[in-house]
């Protein structure tokens, strides 16, 4: 096992260990929190469609069999995990997002035990046809729940008209169609892929001993072959397949999401993801010229917000909210793009901005699923763990200036769910 | 941790400073108790939006939220919502602490001065609000309001409510209505201000590592300098006025999932020292995933996608919410009306019932770890005769016999049913 600590600016320390499984674990220790936050997560997620074992012979997969699998993993043949839970008071989830799935639990009491059965339930899959049948109705009423969400449609019709090829523009759940060609072989196919210690990650923060849970992690962890994982590629060109769509669903006013295609190669770097924060805070946050003016305009309200959105071969920054006139909005964002590349950053602005963007960072090690979420962030993009807090000190106008740059209205896709007129 | 006591800080304003070493950060709250009436329900929402975007201090919301930001990204949440019988009016602010500051702020000091400056250096024209303010402030107000019709789930759950308790102010929309939202002037809402700030009970908690210097005695002399009178008497919670029959509302929308939302009656309400008994009771119910709802109506009989049961307590209200394909509707509503008999008959297991008492104490032993849920807790909890810390809830929840669970279960009755299904093909 490698170990070694790493300290953030604020004083939280973090015990990151590398098993001799390849499992990576990141611990922080809150000995004065009354609670602990952990999750077992591997990298896999609903973008991961297409995979190799040997690097020749390819397997497509049904689009949502990652969110699927997630759903199942949680039984076992007598019985499942929500149940042991129970017994032990703890609050147990999980979540599958484009290029994770997490199984996590928070307690105040019984962490060990609480460990023990979240090792042991990802570790065993039980699958069979009876049983799958069975989640295809729960996982199809899921579906459907999401198709009524307005927020949920407009983000994924973006990405459906932003990605030519990349499984990011696919719902993480899949279709009810999609989900119908899933059976069990292809489900102990896809974990017996993705499910290896090589290829996953534990992350504990609060009230924990570190050196007693790497203890328990490594008697707790199965043996496994090395893995070999080759996923497909999604060659994307850097143009969008349409730079406007529109959905009706009965709303009060038309939602939209203005997203712009960056080029990226791989996960873009921390310091590029930090610099586009900052780029966006300055652009349309709400001590800007642009947010002052939409809304005085009557054209934003307080639900517009800004992303910056990626992963790994994918990226995009993301402009949301509801307008009366959302291509009102999309016109006004790319002025303001052009006038501050034109004109500069204001000193005083990119200071401000500096120092909120610090004082949210020093926020988030409020909490202990915050901190863990920090830590499965390090582990799927494999950045520095805390590494936000320096790379914000180092950050430029100039280099604000290089993001605003990139921000492209020819490709850009606009999407806009509305009532029906 | 023992329960934090309040102290008088003047006529009808206490302070709670909840001691807190764990956190980077310091919290202070203002909240503001007032009748809950129809009158009134909108123009004071309408004082969270106008407050928090303009200021006599700092100029409109851009030159505010710059200022935020030079105090290293303090945040300010406000909210209108009702709490027992009354309605409450929050102003919260979160900053970091000055250890943290790179060049050695007073940050929280600063932080709690501003918000102080939102309620007591108002931006105003001739003595009563902007109309350019007020304005801005209606649109968005009126535009949360329509959006409420957006996400299903939560439209579902307020019709609900409004159906339930149509004769009763717990029935009042957080924001009020359209119609009254569009009358409020300038003048008004400046008397709504000055109203709320002589007659509101106000609670001012402050969790953290130290309570800043000179916190409460500041306050204390704000509030002092004006005629505090008739001032809202939170300990009171007179029984909600419901209807004696069940009314069936459905609602039907372009929509692809049915929603079906039950509302129920509670004999046993108020104060926790009654109350606890029904929050495991409508846990078994319906709480975690060994409840009744959960295990045997989502999972056995896959008859909704979601279906969960909660309660407030204050108001002895009862609501399962669940979302499910329209045809399933009625035999949804059939089970979940029959595995609430399980509970009032005590048909449920030890298993669901120790399960139960280690959810909500493992949930309550964790409130000390988030800052804003520990706020929360002291604001919610005002009409309690006395504070009661969660630790110490945790306590007594532990000491809730099966028999006292069968007790409030069996004082729980079928008020409203609500259905939200696709258009009739």
């Amino acid at each position: 096992m490698k170990k070694e600590i790493i300290s953030s600016p604020v004083g939280v320390c973090c015990v990151k260990a590398t098993l001799d499984s390849g499992l990576q674990v990141f611990i922080v220790e809150k000995k004065d929190y009354d609670s602990a936050y952990a999750l077992f997560g591997t990298k896999y997620g609903s973008i991961d469609t297409v995979f190799s074992r040997d690097g020749e012979n390819f397997t497509q997969v049904p689009e949502g069999i990652a969110h699927f699998l997630e759903h199942k993993l949680f039984e076992s043949e007598d019985g499942d995990a929500f149940t042991r839970y129970a017994e032990t008071g703890a609050y147990a989830n999980a979540f599958t997002s484009f290029d994770r799935t997490c199984y996590l639990f928070s307690c105040s009491d019984n962490f060990e035990k609480n460990l023990e059965i979240l090792l042991d339930f990802v570790q065993s899959p039980y699958f069979t046809a009876e049983t799958v049948k069975k989640e295809q109705g729960i996982i199809g009423q899921e579906i459907r729940m999401y198709e009524d969400s307005p927020s949920w449609r407009v983000l994924f019709n973006m990405l459906l008209a932003m990605y030519q090829n990349h499984p990011v523009r696919i719902d993480i759940a899949g279709t009810t169609d999609s989900i119908a060609k899933i059976d069990d072989k292809l489900l102990y196919e896809c974990y017996n892929t993705f499910y290896h210690p090589s290829n996953m990650f534990i992350c504990i923060a609060g009230k924990v001993d570190a050196n007693a849970v790497l203890e328990q992690i490594e008697k707790g962890i199965k043996k496994n072959d090395k893995a070999i994982i080759i996923r497909g590629e999604h060659p994307e060109s850097d143009s969008v397949l349409s730079t406007y769509t529109e959905q009706n669903l009965q709303v009060a006013q038309p939602l939209f999401c203005y997203g712009f295609k960056l080029k990226t190669q791989g996960i873009m770097p921390l310091f590029d993801r930090v610099c586009f924060q900052a780029a966006l805070d300055i652009l349309a946050g709400d001590n800007s010229d642009l947010f002052e003016d939409l809304m005085n305009k009557s054209l934003i309200n307080d639900e517009f917000d800004t992303e910056v959105f990626c992963g790994n071969g994918y990226a995009s920054v993301i402009f949301s909210g509801e307008s009366k006139e959302p291509e009102a909005v999309k016109n006004a964002i790319n002025r303001e793009i052009a006038r501050l590349i034109e004109n500069g950053i204001d000193d005083k602005i990119f200071e401000a901005v500096k120092r909120g963007m610090y004082g949210d960072a020093v926020k988030r090690f409020n909490s202990v699923q915050s901190i863990g979420m920090q830590l499965c962030e390090a582990a799927v993009s494999g950045d520095e763990v805390f590494g936000d807090l320096e790379k914000l000190s180092k950050i430029t106008k100039q280099d604000v200036t290089r993001c605003l740059k990139q921000l492209k209205e020819e490709t850009s896709v606009l999407s806009v769910v509305k009532s029906k007129e | 941790m023992n329960s934090n006591s309040a102290i008088k800080i003047a006529d009808g304003v206490e302070g709670i400073f909840i001691k807190n070493t764990r956190f980077n950060t310091t919290l202070i709250s203002l909240n503001f108790y007032m009748p809950l009436k129809n009158e009134t329900v909108s123009i004071n929402a309408m004082l969270t939006y106008v407050l928090s975007t303009c200021s006599g201090r700092f100029g409109g919301f851009k030159e505010m939220n710059r200022h935020l930001n030079m105090l290293y990204g303090a945040d300010v949440a406000v909210s209108a919502m009702p709490v027992g019988n009354t309605q409450l009016i929050r102003f919260v602010i979160t900053a970091i602490n000055d250890k943290y500051t790179i060049g050695g702020e007073k940050n929280v000091s600063a932080a709690a001065d501003y918000l102080l400056s939102l309620l007591f250096e108002p931006r105003l024209e001739n003595g009563v609000f902007c109309q350019a303010d007020l304005l801005r402030e209606r649109r968005k107000m009126l535009e949360d309001l329509e959006a409420e019709l957006n996400e299903k789930r939560n439209f579902a759950r307020k019709r609900l409510k409004e159906e339930m308790f149509e004769n009763d102010p717990f029935g009042l929309n957080k924001l009020g209505t359209s119609q009254a939202i569009s009358k409020i002037t300038e003048a008004g809402l400046k008397k709504a201000l000055d109203d709320m700030l002589k007659s509101a009970f106000i609670s001012v908690h402050a969790v953290g590592e130290t309570l800043p210097e000179g916190l409460f005695e500041k306050i204390g002399e704000r509030f002092s300098a004006l005629k505090r009178e008739n001032i809202t008497n939170c300990k009171t919670l007179p029984a909600p006025k419901m209807r004696d029959t069940v009314k069936e509302v459905t609602d039907r929308m372009d929509v692809v999932q049915g929603k079906l939302v039950m509302g129920f009656t509670s004999s046993v309400y108020g104060d926790d020292n009654v109350s606890l008994p029904l929050m495991v009771a409508v846990d078994i119910f319906g709480g975690g995933p060994y409840s009744r709802l959960f295990s045997v109506v989502r999972e056995k009989m896959s008859l909704c996608y979601y279906c969960s049961a909660s309660s407030v307590r204050s108001r002895g209200f009862v609501m399962v919410d669940s979302g499910l394909e329209a045809e399933n509707a009625e035999k949804a509503k059939n089970e979940i009306l029959n595995q609430l008999e399980i509970v009032k008959n005590g048909e449920f297991s030890d298993f669901e019932f120790n399960s139960s008492i280690k959810s909500i104490c493992g949930s309550l032993k964790s409130y000390n770890d988030s800052l804003s849920s520990v706020d929360l807790w002291y604001a919610l909890k005002i009409y309690n005769e006395n504070l009661t810390s969660p630790e110490e809830m945790c306590e007594a929840v532990r000491k809730i016999t099966r028999e006292d669970v069968i007790a409030a279960a069996k004082g729980i009755s079928l008020n409203t049913v609500y259905m939200l299904l696709p258009e009739a093909k």
